[in-house]
């Protein structure tokens, strides 16, 4: 969790393009853009920018019932005391029919239909309801994996219409915006729309066709419409929508929000019976709300604000749900069917939080007595950097991802690197197991810097580890290099001997020759604690410096330090 | 006109020799001083308007071991498409990868990029994917720019800035900002240097400890030093900046009674996503955003049986928390898989599996990781602070109140606060702080655990959390725009850089 980044990655923020006069015509009441900016941040939304005519809406993915401007005008009809409650939406019965054949259970099971009759057409609504079906199948629908959603002119459909099967190369039509007859293969292969979306279904020997009585093709879902029944324009009055899925659930919400968008542009919904090979049949779209209790003093105690009944309903009618109290502190709430983002009384006691008013909720500090601590292993490094600071040392701060050149090629090393499977470039793709490898790199991009160059850093590295459950273990190290015209190991090991007498360490060290490629021969030991190798101390050989082009002797020393901030004696 | 240092007086004498405008690092060399402190003269002299000095900035461009070891081999994309072209022009993706002879790990940049630039077209038959060759030569400005760079041509024409810009973008080329001081001695004052210089320093430079035994000092006359130049840069040692921030931020959390902890870097999907309700489905999850361990281990283990049974009952069907759930089969396969952690909340949650009594505070600030490229606004590592507070009868406005203490201790006088949306908190809601020159940045994102994401811990009281992102903190303090910055492999920006509270 957290801001920047972090939530980006969470939580994928959608944009709703309005006309500012078509939104408030909705909403029903005057508004400067200061007050709609007002309103919509106490709701969770954000303005992104606007001028004089447009207004870019920032919306949170929960709330896929506000991607459209019908939808944000239905929430801040509520929430600015213009409707109270429920958006009502009633729904003829149509008495046609959508038959769904066998064979879909594994493809794409679910279909769930309407009808609205009588909608306003113009340009710049069909852009705005294609943006609608775009930003619901892309955010609720993931992708068109789990939800996709078409429209197509009503009038020229002969129903039933028929949901099965069909081999590939069976399939064919023009697709949406071409005049041209093409097979499955080839939309799937070739059309710009099959190459996003026929992964979906292309791994199936059969994919699903929509078509109607005639044998005419509506759509090959999830990937186009055809370009005869689906091609929805500004003379088209009647539309029939169906959305088709993997998740029945999905599948209905994103036909009630489809539906009830267009009902909110004047439109006649109704429903249409939707006949399984199993014998089922099922009413779509089912507008019914769903039923939650909520306990006031739940909602009291969570949101620390005195809560009456009356005035949790009236917050909950502000926010577009009905509600009455069925005995004392009893509330039962009807969420409407276009909802999508209420899975638990916690999600309704945010909404009772939002409609009370965020500006107006008084941030309070309760007394919870508990005494705070660094972790052991931050006190031991924040030493170490006093103490290294305090022999001449500047800190540097690397990145913990590096390339496996840098650790293993340059270096002469070939210890095992835990390693991503999609680096977006090779120079990040790997954790770092070392430090030494990471400074070599820092000095080697630092060669016109003033000399002697004296950097360390405290960090942790990542080695490969099967026994652990994250198949890694995470160590903390320490590593001081010096780079200069010339460089002396004496000097370096009384540093390091300066350092760990310090540490407390004093009678517990040792240094033992050590012969390891990195260094020059006779020139590299290794540190003992207790007699167990901790760290390694050296001048680099000339072989490793040419690999990293550095053109001037190092010397270096690299320790590990205990996870838990403390050796063990 | 007061007299001149020792150290100015050889500068201005070499100026005089010179007669013409020379470098500070030229000045430098031949007379054995350190750059920083022939600059830090010069500066001196130039207040004095002895001398005139310019500074210049310059890019330079070096590649990166990437971009050289491209130089060598070809570019990914490259080799690609001439495997392809090798190939017949068309072939399985797997097999121009073999016979290109690429890395696993550069399969994706290579297929990547041959697409982005026009010259394979990618298709899915059957399930396998098939490469098919567009254009009949593969023409490209980045293997230009990495060839230019690397025979040492220091200038890239404008003709090639577009593929310069692109190589930049794919960290091959590294891009820098050199300043360059140059000087010349004012000509119309070319008399009075010549006078300053013909002066003789009169009287006796050090106090000797002989001196001062014999009382021989009461006979000299010291020679005066200029103690007004401004003292030259030297590099002693000294911390990070952005380490010093962070020792802050710990230092006020820790006075507020928090408990620091500690969490894995590469974690399974089970902490990193599952255990926080987050859908196995979500888009967050999926590669373009977050990093999948693939070797040499892709798949961890399940911390404890029972409390992976309850987290897959929560999502399924919401177990016996109340809630719906996702109504979706939760895969065991998804949840073990290994990645890097995106966010530190899974040690948030590590901490309570391991104290789930009240009351408890705890924050970490520590690195995560997202599937970016490195550019100015993003990077693939980044630093998030995480706090919990755990008792009874805490509130939303508790929650209020501790992220407004938060951002009053580390300077932020006004926080306002707006109603927010994470997968793992409701209440959820997002502190905005008023910045001097940025104005409301969103800086506290924060809510109460869900209780699908506290009940599988057996937790009943109240989790307040946040998640704020320390970079963008630090940022904003620093007046720092470039987030590589950061973690900047300037020596002598660090060298200069320092953070004050």
């Amino acid at each position: 969790m957290a801001s920047q980044g972090i939530l980006r990655e969470v939580v994928v923020k959608m944009l709703v393009e309005c006309v500012i006069n078509e939104l408030l015509k909705l909403v029903r009441k005057k508004l400067t853009i200061q007050q709609l900016e007002d309103a919509l941040f106490l709701m969770k939304a954000e303005i992104d920018k606007s001028d004089d005519e447009i207004i870019v809406i920032e919306i949170n993915p929960d709330r896929t019932d506000m991607l459209s401007t019908e939808g944000i005008a239905r929430a801040l009809r509520t929430f600015l005391n213009v409707d109270s409650g429920m958006a009502e939406y009633p729904v003829k019965k149509s008495g046609l029919e959508v038959i769904v054949k066998p064979g879909l259970k594994k493809i794409r099971e679910f279909i769930a239909c309407g009808i609205v009759k009588g909608v306003q057409t113009s340009d710049d609504l069909i852009k705005e309801y294609m943006h609608l079906q775009e930003a619901l199948t892309t955010t609720h629908g993931r992708n068109r994996k789990k939800a996709s959603i078409g429209l197509y002119v009503f009038d020229e459909i002969e129903f039933p219409v028929i949901y099965r099967p069909a081999k590939p190369e069976s399939i064919r039509f023009a697709p949406l915006g071409t005049e041209i007859e093409m097979d499955g293969p080839t939309i799937v292969n070739e059309h710009e729309k099959g190459v996003l979306y026929g992964p979906i279904i292309s791994k199936h020997k059969k994919w699903p066709l929509l078509i109607d009585s005639k044998g005419n093709t509506l759509s090959l879902p999830p990937i186009i419409n055809s370009n005869t029944l689906g091609q929805v324009d500004m003379t088209t009055r009647n539309l029939f929508i169906e959305v088709t899925g993997t998740h029945k659930k999905t599948v209905d919400q994103a036909l009630n929000i489809m539906v009830t968008s267009l009902a909110e542009r004047g439109g006649n919904l109704e429903s249409v019976t939707v006949r399984y090979p199993d014998g089922t049949s099922i009413i779509t779209p089912n507008l019914t709300p769903k039923k939650m209790l909520l306990k006031v003093e739940n909602a009291a105690r969570l949101t620390g604000l005195s809560l009456s009944d009356i005035e949790t309903v009236n917050y909950l009618r502000k926010m577009g749900y009905d509600a009455r109290i069925k005995g004392k502190g009893n509330l039962e709430v009807k969420i409407p069917a276009y909802r999508t983002d209420v899975l638990h009384p916690v999600d309704l006691i945010e909404d009772v939080a939002i409609g009370y008013g965020f500006d107006r909720i008084e941030p309070s500090i309760p007394q919870t007595a508990t005494s705070g601590k660094l972790l052991p292993v931050t006190r031991l490094k924040n030493k170490i950097r006093d103490l290294l600071v305090g022999t001449g040392y500047q800190e540097i701060k690397s990145y913990v991802m590096t390339s496996p050149e840098i650790m293993k090629t340059k270096m002469l090393r070939n210890k095992p690197l835990t390693a991503t499977g999609n680096p977006k470039s090779r120079d990040y793709s790997v954790l770092r197991n070392s430090l030494l490898p990471v400074l070599l790199d820092f000095a080697s991009q630092n060669q016109h810097a003033d000399y002697p160059q004296r950097i360390f850093e405290v960090g942790d590295v990542v080695m490969p580890d099967a026994r652990e459950k994250t198949r890694t273990k995470q160590v903390p190290h320490v590593c001081r290099l010096v780079i200069d015209t010339h460089v002396n190991i004496t000097e370096m090991l009384t540093e390091v001997g300066f350092i760990l007498r310090n540490l407390g360490l004093g009678s517990k060290i040792k240094f033992a020759a050590e012969k390891t490629p990195e260094f020059i021969d006779g020139r590299a030991g290794k540190i003992l604690i207790n007699g167990e190798p901790m760290g390694i101390f050296g001048e680099i050989s000339p072989e490793v410096l040419r690999n990293f082009g550095i053109g001037m002797p190092v010397v270096a020393f690299e320790m590990e330090l205990p996870r838990n901030g403390m050796w063990v004696m | 006109m007061a007299e001149l240092t020792i150290g100015e007086r050889k500068v201005l004498g070499k100026l005089v020799e010179y007669d013409k405008l020379v470098s500070a690092s030229e000045l430098a060399s031949e007379l054995q001083e350190r750059n920083e402190r022939v600059i830090s003269i010069l500066n001196s002299i130039a207040e004095k308007g002895l001398i005139r000095l310019d500074t210049r900035e310059h890019m330079t461009h070096r590649l990166t071991d990437e971009g050289r070891s491209y130089v060598k081999d070809g570019l990914p994309e490259e080799r690609l498409f001439h495997a392809v072209m090798d190939l017949g022009g068309l072939a399985k993706m797997e097999a121009a990868v073999a016979h290109a002879g690429l890395e696993q790990q550069a399969k994706g940049i290579s297929v990547n990029w041959a697409r982005r630039n026009g010259w394979l077209e990618i298709e899915k038959v059957n399930g396998t994917t098939i490469l098919k060759v567009k254009v009949e030569n593969a023409e490209s400005s980045v293997k230009n720019v990495l060839a230019l760079l690397n025979k040492g041509n220091a200038n890239v024409p404008t003709k090639l800035a577009g593929g310069l810009e692109t190589a930049v973008e794919r960290t091959l080329v590294e891009e820098k900002t050199a300043k360059m001081f140059e000087a010349i001695i004012v000509e119309n004052r070319r008399g009075e240097i010549e006078s300053l210089l013909s002066q003789t320093a009169e009287g006796i430079t050090d106090l000797t400890p002989e001196l001062i035994a014999s009382d021989e000092w009461r006979n000299c006359t010291f020679r005066p030093y200029n103690v007004e130049l401004a003292p030259a840069f030297v590099n002693y040692g000294k911390k990070h900046p952005y380490n010093e921030f962070i020792d802050w931020l710990k230092e006020v959390l820790v006075g507020m009674g928090f408990n620091e902890w500690y969490g894995p870097y590469v974690e399974t999907e089970f902490w990193n996503n599952d255990v926080l309700f987050v859908p196995q489905d979500h888009v967050a999850r999926e590669v373009q955003d977050q990093f999948r361990i693939a070797e040499p281990y892709d798949h961890g283990d399940i911390p404890d049986e029972e409390y992976y049974r309850r987290v897959k009952a929560v999502h399924e069907n919401g177990g016996d928390t109340g809630s719906t759930g996702w109504e979706a089969p939760f895969s065991r396969e998804v949840t073990t898989r290994l990645c890097l952690r995106s966010h530190t909340t899974p040690v948030s949650i590590r901490y309570l599996w391991e104290h789930p009594e009240s009351p408890q505070k705890m924050f970490i600030i520590d690195r995560n990781f997202r599937s970016e490229s490195l550019s100015a606004t993003h990077a693939q590592e980044f630093n998030q602070f995480d706090g919990i507070i755990m008792d009874k009868g805490l509130t939303l406005r508790d929650l209020m109140g501790y992220l407004k203490e938060v951002c009053h201790r580390m300077g932020i006088k006004k926080v306002k606060f707006k109603p927010g949306q994470f997968p793992f908190t409701e209440p959820s809601i997002e502190g905005f702080a008023k910045h001097d020159t940025l104005g409301w940045i969103e800086v506290a994102p924060g809510g109460i655990f869900r209780p699908e994401v506290t009940r599988p811990l057996g937790i009943t009281d109240p989790v307040l959390a946040w998640g704020i992102g320390a970079g963008r903190l630090y940022m904003a303090s620093m007046d720092i725009k470039d987030i590589r910055d950061l973690y900047s492999r300037d020596l002598t920006w660090l060298r200069r850089a320092y953070f004050v509270r």
